[in-house]
């Protein structure tokens, strides 16, 4: 079987969530670098998470949507792939995926403030990013309607046979839908290479697990497509990362799909607009920082020799004077023009669009 | 050059597409063995193999999903739905994958896809083989619409659609689909989208048609001609975007229209035509743009032939025209 099944013993369909982290001894999983590059996108992206209130508060976007609690999934899941050449079909609670990919911060702040540097040209609502030069495709708000075409994707690259697998990314709130099963299903029956990924915060906006999906473990839908399914502490970066080069690996090989379940937590509200409190009580909240990923690789790092305080002073200062810079930028690429509203409705415009387009212009001159 | 029913065009059309061009494959419930219901897919398989004639599970979703995602990747897939009536469980990946991803992403990804499905009635289908959704489509920006109503319009208009960099939904009137040949070879250019046919030429009364209903109102014109009434018929091809010129001068000289599709009236695509000629050629209507559709009910099995707006309702609405 896979290397890295036999290095760790993983199999599917563990009663318990397979955790790494924290019973490895001081041989190292991964190398040195790539441990510390890990904790840097942990870090940086909790970085960019914590600059949205500001950003909401200051005017710069109209809605923010956090990622505090989901970085570790998302990070080892970037780090499974190849940028640029796997593709990516992301949700939008994917800030750390998506950075963790490669896509210039500059381009994701563009995106939320909706300025010329915005690749999809302010089209469309905050944490809403996707990247041609990365094949990372463009988010639907409408959850789940990702899948299928990934689905599709996944046998383009298969018929192709190019190589490339293909990455869908989700909540659990997702599995209740029927496009995760028609997309799945397509997928299976054509043994395309689609890994797919849920990320299960236990809270679907307010709606808990319990409530949304029978079985409550997002993993059992698996078996009953016959794909591998793991259960994974996706608040355990390395943990998270075995199982995700693992699933990477298999569908690369052309054995078709596989799901990943990465049981996370969401520190925050739904998005700017919830109010968790409503739902969910302080004591939870609490009792949920314990895992944070971040101090949990530190110590790793830390218990290793791999990391220090200096490192983290400097870690801290890059972060800020990247962010700082990329702010700029963002910003200072100015707000989309009107004229742009009625470009790429189609490759060319129609004549009704051309029309609508002078009404405009007479409305704005 | 052979004479070709309308789906014998749609099969040579796709045929001859997938030769020219390897990005071109063609997925949906049965469309590979079977050849497609109504044999739209026939030989296929054979030619080009089952990796490039896909049969997929009986799943809408799947099949617009499936190809928005081969589109993004680099393929030019034609999809069928087995009938109009079965897009709406693939309804969300059609409004919210295909028709958006030009426009949410700022042309970085777009979804050159081909819809096909077979639509309208007359073949005694009940709701669900039957319909006329068109409008559901014709309300969502981003996607391009196409119904043709002969052979070699057929061929040419689904060359175009598979070349187009957009998703085209292709509607075929089913009830026309082996009514009448016409001669089919490789001498047909393909037909731009856009274009209205004007299929007869006349002075006092301008019916604008598409799809299937083409055949009745050409019936309905012969009828006026015996009693001196010139019609001019102008058959639109291109729902979206449809030919606004073709149709507002041909009105603009008759001052009079009548606006024939089977789809039930309300907040149709007869509806959007009847209030462009409104707004647009006001000053020289002598009455008022009528539509004549289909009844806002479920489409009935039984009574099917009483629904569709045949001849009577045409007559019927041309002398109130012409009476205004």
């Amino acid at each position: 079987m896979l290397e890295l099944h036999a290095q760790f013993g993983l199999e599917p369909f563990t009663a318990q969530p397979i955790t790494l982290m924290d019973s490895l001894g001081e041989e190292l999983p991964f190398p040195a670098p790539l441990l510390r590059q890990l904790y840097r996108d942990l870090r940086r992206a909790r970085r960019v998470d914590e600059e949205l209130p500001t950003l909401l508060a200051t005017g710069k976007t109209s809605f923010y949507m956090q990622v505090a609690g989901h970085e570790a999934a998302q990070v080892a899941l970037a780090q499974a792939l190849r940028p640029g050449k796997d593709w990516v079909f992301p949700y939008y609670r994917d800030t750390a995926l998506v950075l963790g990919l490669g896509l210039p911060l500059v381009e994701f702040l563009a995106q939320l403030m909706a300025t010329r540097a915005d690749p999809s040209k302010g089209r469309q609502m905050p944490h809403h990013p996707s990247s041609r030069a990365l094949n990372i495709f463009s988010v639907a708000s409408t959850i789940a309607s990702h899948i299928p075409p990934a689905a599709g994707t996944a046998l383009g690259a298969k018929l192709k046979r190019s190589g490339e697998i293909v990455l869908a990314s989700f909540g659990e709130g997702a599995t209740s839908e029927g496009e995760f099963h028609t997309g799945l299903n397509f997928a299976t029956v054509q043994k395309a290479p689609l890994v797919l990924a849920c990320q299960n915060n236990g809270y679907a906006i307010s709606v808990p697990a319990a409530a949304q999906s029978a079985p409550v473990r997002v993993v059992e839908k698996a078996r009953g497509y016959g794909i591998p399914g793991y259960l994974v502490d996706g608040m355990d970066v390395i943990a998270s990362l075995v199982v995700a080069q693992a699933a990477a690996e298999y569908a690369r090989q052309g054995l078709g799909p596989v799901l990943i379940e990465f049981l996370v937590n969401r520190f925050g509200p739904h998005s700017s607009s919830d109010d968790h409190l409503r739902y969910r009580t302080q004591a939870e909240l609490a009792a949920e920082q314990k895992h944070d990923p971040i101090p949990r690789m530190a110590v790793f790092l830390r218990s290793r020799g791999l990391w220090d305080d200096t490192a983290e002073e400097a870690l801290s200062q890059e972060l800020e004077a990247e962010l700082d810079s990329a702010l700029l930028q963002a910003e200072a690429s100015g707000p989309v023009p009107p004229e742009w509203l009625f470009d790429d409705v189609y490759a060319e415009p129609t004549p009704l669009l051309q029309l609508q387009r002078d009404l405009l212009n007479e409305e704005t001159s | 050059m052979s004479r070709m029913s309308l789906v014998q065009g749609i099969a040579w059309a796709l045929e001859q597409e997938m030769e020219r061009d390897q990005r071109v494959l063609v997925l949906g419930e049965d469309v590979a063995k079977q050849g497609g219901v109504f044999r739209a897919t026939d030989g296929l398989l054979d030619r080009f193999g089952p990796e490039r004639v896909i049969d997929t599970p009986l799943s809408e979703s799947a099949i617009i999903g499936a190809a928005v995602g081969l589109a993004a990747y680099g393929f030019l897939p034609v999809a069928e739905i087995q009938f109009s009536d079965y897009v709406y469980p693939g309804f969300d990946q059609l409004v919210s994958q295909a028709a958006k991803l030009r426009y949410r992403s700022g042309s970085a990804f777009s979804a050159p896809l081909v819809l096909r499905m077979p639509s309208g009635g007359g073949v005694k289908g009940g709701h669900h083989h039957s319909q006329s959704p068109e409008a559901y489509f014709l309300h969502t920006p981003g996607l391009k619409v196409v119904m043709p109503s002969t052979p070699r319009d057929a061929v040419g208009l689904l060359i175009s659609a598979v070349r187009d960099p957009d998703p085209v939904v292709f509607m075929e009137p089913k009830r026309l689909y082996r009514l009448i040949k016409e001669e089919v070879g490789p001498d047909l250019a393909p037909l731009p989208l856009g274009q209205a046919a004007i299929r007869r030429e006349g002075k006092d009364l301008t019916l604008i048609t598409y799809g299937a209903c083409t055949v009745e109102t050409d019936q309905s014109a012969d009828e006026l001609a015996r009693v001196g009434i010139e019609a001019e018929i102008i058959d639109l091809r291109t729902l979206n975007p449809w030919d606004r010129e073709t149709v507002l001068n041909s009105v603009a000289k008759t001052g009079r229209a009548l606006i024939i599709a089977e789809a039930p009236s309300q907040a149709s695509f007869a509806s959007e035509i009847a209030a462009v000629i409104a707004e647009e050629v006001m000053d020289l209507l002598v009455a008022p743009p009528l539509r004549v559709t289909g009844f806002d009910t479920p489409y009935p099995y039984a009574q099917d032939l009483l629904y569709l707006p045949g001849v009577t309702r045409i007559l019927n609405a041309a002398k109130r025209s012409l009476d205004y």
